[in-house]
């Protein structure tokens, strides 16, 4: 009704829409929180189901569907990020397109239909736009359906050991009213944060001030950083030399990336355990293992602890030893919590990452090669770990 | 067919070649030998960086260059590669090149230390022996070499001196007063040097003449007065634009203070009282608002010493002239203090206008503080001794200075409120715009103090008194706003959790109906 998309509009009529349209303000503060919120929501929901292994037969493409709807989010917060067309968005979308160049082969290709020509302009606005508005919503729209439908036929999950969930409730009105006194909660928490937050928590990466109008002739700002979520992918590019392995950097890391979402993707076929529906501490462990590895990523792009200027080598050091401190803080309570109270006894993921930070952040080795080292330590542990399993299966069925 | 493509390719790319080959020439041996030749290290003496300067040359360049190895003015390799280590672009090197008073000078085989020319002079040599000046020299770049001052032939390879009859025989260095005719004999000549700069003067001779300095040197025959090459240089004369010049800008300080900053030299010059002509004018004007805007922040509009001396006919700034001098930059100020009772007042008294309260070579940021009758204050000294009888004058300057703290105040902190404001999301580019106001009255307030006159004052801060009601306004207007919004989701608050309980209570009755029906 008011968002006008274009070089001359777009910026204008958000700034008339905050200004000065009744409520505007309320709307744009809203719609940010919500947005935020909802990734927010996601990526707990995503954990909780991976911790429960709730994605178990015959449910695995519920995960599929949920996993395809998590990146149409991540999807509608990048394409949102530019309309507003203000310096920030166009910079640092300029710098996240930019990564797609990497794709082999296609990777030019690519960039050309995503901006709609080789720099972004007017033309990456309008494309943008009609993903934000129309194509990711329509997607998501039917995969929602499916995902419902995935879910109101197969009932919700039951925990591992059980084969039938506990007695449900009727949707309508008992399930349906509940679900009204949340939403109605939740839409109270947002309209306070709405109006004493207008532009967001203040946290690097989930801020929505309108600032100044995009210039395309001026030339990009250093210390440009993408939204919270995308935080932990820059920080890894970063990491990453500029040749590697006759690869390219970018390319070698988007490699790495696409083969950790791959993995997050068919967890359901990996995970045999949980799908003879037993406990599957491993599972449960790469599942904090890799928030420890997202932590200490996001922790770093953050430049936490660090000194002025923010670049130089002595200031990546410190960033890099105090985010090691938080991360193998939150790992130790991680630990504690899971051995005590739910009495698991697999660390393997855990551990590496934790060695991994620790290796990086504390001992000062290289991020890839502290990597490296904890990856390789990790393989020879599950290695070792599964032959004993195995010795011990083939002693049990040997014994009379 | 594809054989026969083939062969036609390589006919083509066959004729290419030997056209290319054809079109550079190959070069003689002598210029080959030295520059393939090597040192006692077996090392080649012609560094990569030399060979690649020399393939880069043109053909005319290099036939040059192959004619002073032929004529054996180059003999040497190390000799060979100065010259090429030199880079210069073809117009310049064709000047050198048929310069034999360079090509012989920067022989290290014949020339005695004393009078040899090269890229590094050793420590202790005398600075005009360094060859990068004598070609990056604003003269050489014209095509006036060597013989252009010295005199003799250049394109005489007997290597004879015939130095011109301009210079003296004897005591050259004793009385210098003869190097002003000798540079004016072009720099006065305005024919001449309308066909190398038509832009430039050719009067700095008679101005010379006329300041401190001519006739010290010229009058007074002192030793320690300036000539032309005492501020611009022997060898390695620039244009002023160039910062390596000692005119430019920013070094004409450096340049000035190297008399005039040393107590030796400026020992027994007087002032006009009679006190000693201080030498710490360098160090105050370093401190200086303005020594701090040209050094610091690179600021070229920033003066310098000949901006308000002059430069050929650099001389002290008169009493009367300060506020001229001063309002070449500051224009409006001076043209209000120009306007001004005060004007009258410090000409009686023969005070220096402008630096009586700003100072001259130390002129630091001005500030609030110097208005007023407060401990900084810049009348009340004055005004005490001989305005003692006008107790307005106490109050006007009072009036001033409050006005324009009340006004910068207010600035200040409806500046934090408006970003206070902007934090909770309320549209404060109304206020913002009210702000630019008001910064822009109290900049013209300070600047129309000058005027001395408490009326042209409040024609001037009027604006900026509307623009305090303005800001006020709408930053209540900005609060009362966030106050509905908070009553706004307060109320709204209380309309959900209203729903809510009514949501909560119709739960509690179904379940209750639930556990009815099972029992």
């Amino acid at each position: 009704m008011y968002y006008q998309p274009g070089e001359a509009t777009a910026y204008e009529s958000m700034r008339y829409l905050t200004t000065k349209v009744p409520f505007g303000w309320l709307m744009r503060s809203v719609h940010c929180w919500s947005a935020h919120l909802m990734i927010i929501s996601l990526v707990a929901h995503m954990f909780s189901t991976m911790m429960l292994k709730a994605y178990r037969p015959p449910r695995e493409l519920t995960w599929v569907t949920g996993y395809i709807m998590f990146a149409l989010t991540l999807g509608f917060g990048f394409s949102g990020y530019l309309l507003p067309w203000n310096k920030l968005a166009f910079f640092a979308t300029s710098v996240g397109t930019d990564l797609v160049k990497s794709v082999p082969v296609a990777g030019d290709w690519l960039l050309h239909v995503l901006r709609g020509g080789p720099d972004v302009t007017a033309n990456t606005l309008y494309r943008f736009f009609a993903l934000h508005v129309v194509i990711l919503p329509l997607l998501f729209v039917g995969l929602i359906g499916i995902h419902l439908l995935f879910v109101q036929r197969q009932g919700m999950a039951p925990p591992i050991g059980q084969k039938v969930a506990p007695r449900g409730m009727k949707f309508f009105p008992s399930f349906a009213l509940r679900d009204l006194l949340l939403w109605l909660f939740c839409f109270m928490i947002l309209l306070v944060l709405a109006v004493f937050l207008p532009y967001g928590p203040g946290i690097p990466g989930m801020e929505w001030e309108l600032g100044e109008k995009a210039n395309p002739l001026e030339p990009a700002f250093p210390g440009i950083k993408p939204e919270w979520y995308f935080l932990w992918e820059y920080q890894l590019l970063k990491e990453f030399p500029p040749h590697l392995l006759g690869l390219e950097g970018p390319q070698l890391c988007l490699l790495v990336v696409t083969l950790l979402l791959g993995i997050w993707a068919i967890i359901p076929w990996l995970d045999r355990q949980a799908a003879r529906n037993e406990p599957s501490p491993s599972f449960s462990d790469f599942g904090w293992g890799a928030i420890v590895f997202l932590t200490f990523l996001t922790l770093k792009a953050w430049d936490i602890g660090g000194l002025q200027p923010v670049d130089s080598p002595a200031s990546i050091k410190v960033i890099s030893r105090t985010c090691a401190w938080w991360t193998l803080g939150l790992g130790a309570v991680i630990v504690a919590v899971r051995w005590v109270v739910y009495k698991h006894r697999w660390f393997i993921f855990t551990g590496a990452a934790l060695l991994h930070v620790a290796l990086h952040g504390l001992l000062g080795l290289s991020y890839l090669t502290a990597g490296a080292i904890a990856g390789l330590l990790a393989v020879i542990a599950v290695v070792t770990r599964v032959l004993a399993a195995r010795r011990v299966k083939a002693t049990v069925g040997a014994s009379p | 067919m594809k054989r026969v493509a083939l062969i036609l390719c390589q006919a083509v790319c066959a004729l290419q070649i030997g056209v290319a080959a054809a079109e550079k020439p190959a070069i003689p041996a002598k210029l080959a030998a030295l520059l393939a030749a090597t040192g006692e290290d077996r090392k080649p003496v012609i560094t990569p960086e030399q060979r690649t300067y020399f393939e880069g040359l043109n053909d005319h360049i290099t036939a040059l260059l192959s004619n002073a190895t032929e004529t054996e003015i180059i003999t040497r390799a190390d000799h060979l590669g100065s010259i090429l280590a030199l880079g210069l672009r073809p117009q310049k090197m064709e000047v050198l090149l048929q310069d034999n008073c360079i090509l012989c000078h920067t022989d290290p085989e014949v020339q005695k230390p004393e009078t040899l020319f090269s890229l590094s002079p050793p420590a202790g040599a005398r600075p005009h022996l360094n060859l990068r000046h004598v070609v990056d020299d604003v003269h050489f770049a014209r095509g006036l070499s060597c013989s252009g001052c010295h005199g003799g032939d250049p394109a005489n390879d007997k290597l004879e001196h015939t130095h011109v009859k301009e210079w003296p025989g004897t005591d050259r260095d004793k009385n210098r007063a003869w190097i002003l005719a000798f540079c004016a004999r072009c720099h006065s000549d305005p024919a001449l040097m309308n066909r190398f700069n038509p832009g430039l003067p050719t009067d700095q001779l008679a101005k010379y003449k006329e300041s401190p300095h001519g006739k010290l040197l010229i009058e007074a025959k002192d030793p320690r007065a300036p000539d032309c090459l005492s501020c611009h240089g022997v060898h390695g004369i620039r244009n002023a634009k160039n910062p390596l010049s000692t005119v430019n800008a920013k070094r004409v300080h450096e340049t000035c203070g190297a008399c005039h900053a040393n107590p030796v030299t400026m020992a027994g010059f007087k002032l006009p009282d009679g006190s000693p002509l201080p030498t710490n004018q360098v160090a105050e004007y370093r401190a200086s608002v303005h020594g701090r805007a040209l050094l610091e922040r690179g600021d070229l509009g920033a003066p310098t010493c000949n901006k308000c001396h002059g430069n050929h006919a650099a001389m002290p700034v008169g009493l009367a002239s300060v506020s001229q001098s001063c309002g070449l930059c500051h224009a409006g100020n001076a043209s209000l203090f120009d306007g001004s009772k005060h004007k009258k007042a410090f000409e009686e008294h023969k005070w220096a206008q402008c630096a009586k309260c700003h100072g001259n070579h130390g002129i630091v940021k001005t500030h609030d503080g110097m208005l007023g009758t407060g401990a900084d204050s810049m009348c009340v000294d004055c005004h005490q001794q001989y305005a003692k009888n006008n107790p307005e004058c106490n109050a006007t300057a009072e009036y001033f200075h409050a006005t324009i703290a009340r006004m910068d105040e207010a600035w200040s902190q409806f500046g934090v409120v408006a970003e206070q404001l902007a934090m909770r999301g309320l549209d404060v580019d109304p206020i913002h715009d009210k702000l630019n106001e008001l910064a822009d009255t109290i900049k013209q307030a300070r600047a129309h103090i000058h005027s001395f006159s408490r009326n042209n004052f409040d024609q001037v801060v009027a604006p900026g008194n509307k623009a305090v009601e303005s800001i006020s306004a709408l930053t209540d207007g900005a609060k009362t706003e966030y106050r509905s919004r908070q009553l706004g989701l307060g109320a709204s608050i209380v309309l959900i959790g209203v729903m809510m309980m009514a949501v909560y209570l119709k739960l509690r009755r179904l379940e209750r109906q639930e556990e009815g029906s099972l029992r």
